[in-house]
């Protein structure tokens, strides 16, 4: 400090003011809280470090479902499609033999190869369009790429949007397939809540 | 404070019978009113207590506690509306001529000086009682204010010119 930036009197007279100091009731609980902050902070830490790992795991484990969520639409919508109620529903009995093994395509199809003929009378029109569902969804993975290898061709992937899905619709009323528009529309329904549906394909 | 970081419960004791004075006069005279002035003292207190763990010598003890401090009471002004604003742009006063009427002295005088005082504005009342209370360097005064060595210089100097001229001495 620069002497020009001292002033003596003023500093005396400053003094001369008095010298206040702390309550002593304050002094004390200040002196309280310190001394018994490091035994309060110790234990909590201690204590909430299973839990909280465990929880971390848990917004990690609910992180990646959600970020796979976006996925599982698409599936139900190419099995709900009307496209796909045509397809032979292709691995319906073996889904966890096949999920035990997904790095192995060639297995899988063998399986799926021996399961088909079981699937009760898949390949008609007439198929639930909901166990269709559950098989591409409990296939997942598998089953999809397993489908490519064994043809696109034969199984539109593509999901529909809700119009051209509705439009295959009124395509199978105008043939006078009812069963299956009313069905396909029950799923749209449940797909597409709040899709507001023009009047034709009901 | 490293002490105390690491448990040591006296080392805080220490601490605090060092600079509960100067620190509840610098709050005190901040803030004008006891009761305000008790509660904020508190919470400085509470929040170096509670820092603790964060706390590595960068600077003296005194500039992090003045630092806490400084924020501290900064944040009561701005709840009450207050913005801190440097108060002059020109040159503090020059000291006066001689003057032939008698100074005032005593009680008389220290009145005028604690009424000066409380209307400082707060930048310069500040680096006052920073000065004053805990000996703070114009550098320390700056690092704990977050403002300039210059600006930290030019405060003290208008709050020192006008204290000096309160006290019939300018």
């Amino acid at each position: 400090m620069a002497e020009k930036d001292r002033d003596e009197k003023v500093s005396a007279g400053y003094r001369a003011l008095g010298s206040e100091e702390p309550p002593r009731a304050l002094d004390e609980a200040i002196l309280a809280r310190a001394r018994e902050r490091p035994t309060r902070w110790r234990v909590p830490l201690t204590r909430w470090r299973v839990p909280l790992s465990i929880a971390a795991v848990l917004v990690l484990a609910v992180g990646v479902t959600l970020r796979m969520l976006p996925q599982r639409p698409e599936a139900e919508s190419v099995a709900l499609a009307p496209q796909v109620i045509q397809t032979p529903r292709p691995a319906a009995p073996v889904p966890a033999a096949e999920t035990a093994k997904p790095a192995a395509p060639a297995a899988s199809r063998e399986l799926a190869r021996a399961a088909a003929p079981a699937a009760p009378a898949a390949p008609t029109a007439a198929a639930a369009p909901t166990a269709a569902a559950a098989d591409a969804a409990v296939a997942g993975a598998v089953a999809e790429p397993r489908m490519r290898a064994e043809g696109a061709a034969k199984l539109s992937v593509a999901p529909l949007t809700p119009e051209a899905w509705l439009a295959r619709i009124a395509e199978l009323r105008k043939q006078g397939r009812t069963r299956e528009a009313d069905e396909s529309l029950a799923e749209f329904r449940k797909r597409y809540p709040d899709y507001k549906i023009p009047e034709s394909p009901r | 404070m490293l002490a105390y970081r690491h448990g040591d419960a006296g080392a805080f004791e220490t601490l605090y019978v060092r600079h509960k004075g100067p620190l509840y006069r610098f709050v005190l005279r901040s803030v004008k009113v006891r009761a305000l002035a008790e509660e904020l003292y508190q919470e400085i207190w509470m929040r170096v207590i509670e820092a603790r763990g964060r706390y590595s010598v960068q600077a003296k003890f005194t500039t992090w506690l003045y630092t806490i401090a400084h924020h501290r009471i900064t944040d009561h002004w701005r709840k009450r509306g207050l913005q801190l604003v440097e108060a002059d742009d020109a040159d503090p006063p020059a000291p006066r001529a001689y003057e032939p009427e008698p100074r005032a002295e005593g009680r008389q005088g220290l009145q005028r000086l604690a009424a000066a005082l409380a209307a400082l504005p707060e930048l310069q009342r500040e680096a006052f009682l920073l000065h004053e209370e805990s000996g703070m360097t114009l550098a320390e005064i700056a690092a704990a204010t977050g403002a300039t060595e210059a600006a930290a210089k030019s405060r003290l100097r208008y709050a020192l010119a006008k204290l000096r001229e309160a006290m019939g001495d300018g």
